[in-house]
């Protein structure tokens, strides 16, 4: 169960790069045919984002201490101390960035250029946040999988 | 709408500065529970996690202040153009960024 609540995690956590990475190009191309798609995928990713803080928060709370243990008896503590601590602190504003995606993406993105410059910037930092916490993810999981082959 | 900016709404820029500034309060909310064990201990006695209790302020502050920045100038909301409010939140995601990134690079 607790691995599998991880998978979840991780599911929706990619769910809402691609989402944002799919706005990104999208939004470059913005015209009449594809303004009802852009702002329907931009509810999507922040529905997999909220999804993905949600379960990857309970999992943190519930699951995370025993893990957190292996990895500071491990040889890569630097795993939690800098990765897990940055990540659970920055997926914050990865949230609030994709919270705010719909907001910004329900502008006439065809005849604001402004606009468009904000969706692109916004779905830019998700896309970059996302993949940096893909990465600290899999440096975490690697912190626990080196401490149990220490042993 | 916005006068200044036809197609970009009062929420976009209510919201967006909102970002912004909850952005730098969660940042800034970092640096004082790592530094200041009260904190961490009043955090934690607001929900039980001090994570839950950092994430629902940030939120509430998001939230709140996107809501009443809405709500100035008689409900028309704030004026400011789309490039400035882009840079504005350019400079908050990267400030509270960086200062996370900056601080558990020197705590740890």
């Amino acid at each position: 169960m607790n691995q599998l609540i991880l998978m979840a995690h991780v599911f929706f956590g990619v769910a809402c790069l691609v989402a944002a990475v799919w706005i990104f190009v999208d939004v470059l191309n913005a015209s009449a045919s594809n303004q009802a798609r852009i702002r329907k995928i931009s509810w999507a990713a922040a529905l997999a984002m909220w999804l993905s803080f949600l379960i990857g928060g309970y999992w943190y709370v519930v699951f995370y201490k025993a893990d957190k243990n292996i990895i500071l008896k491990g040889p890569w503590p630097f795993a939690h101390h800098f990765f897990m601590e940055t990540k659970e602190h920055l997926v914050i504003m990865l949230l609030l960035l994709a919270t705010y995606l719909p907001i910004a993406a329900a502008n006439n993105l065809t005849v604001n250029k402004g606009a468009r410059g904000l969706v692109l910037c916004v779905s830019g930092m998700m896309a970059l946040l996302a993949l940096l916490m893909e990465g600290d993810g899999a440096i975490i999981a690697m912190g626990v999988k080196v401490a149990l082959l220490a042993k | 709408m916005n006068s200044e900016n036809p197609g970009l709404s009062k929420y976009t820029i209510s919201f967006g500065l909102s970002l912004t500034l909850a952005s730098a309060v969660n940042a800034l909310l970092v640096v004082a529970k790592e530094k200041n064990p009260k904190v961490m201990a009043g955090l934690q006695r607001l929900t039980g996690h001090h994570w839950v209790s950092h994430g629902a302020i940030v939120l509430a502050v998001f939230a709140g202040f996107g809501w009443l920045l809405a709500q100035a100038h008689r409900r028309r909301g704030m004026e400011m153009t789309a490039s400035r409010l882009t840079g504005l939140l350019i400079f908050g995601v990267t400030i509270g960024g960086l200062i996370i990134v900056g601080f558990y690079l020197t705590a740890g």
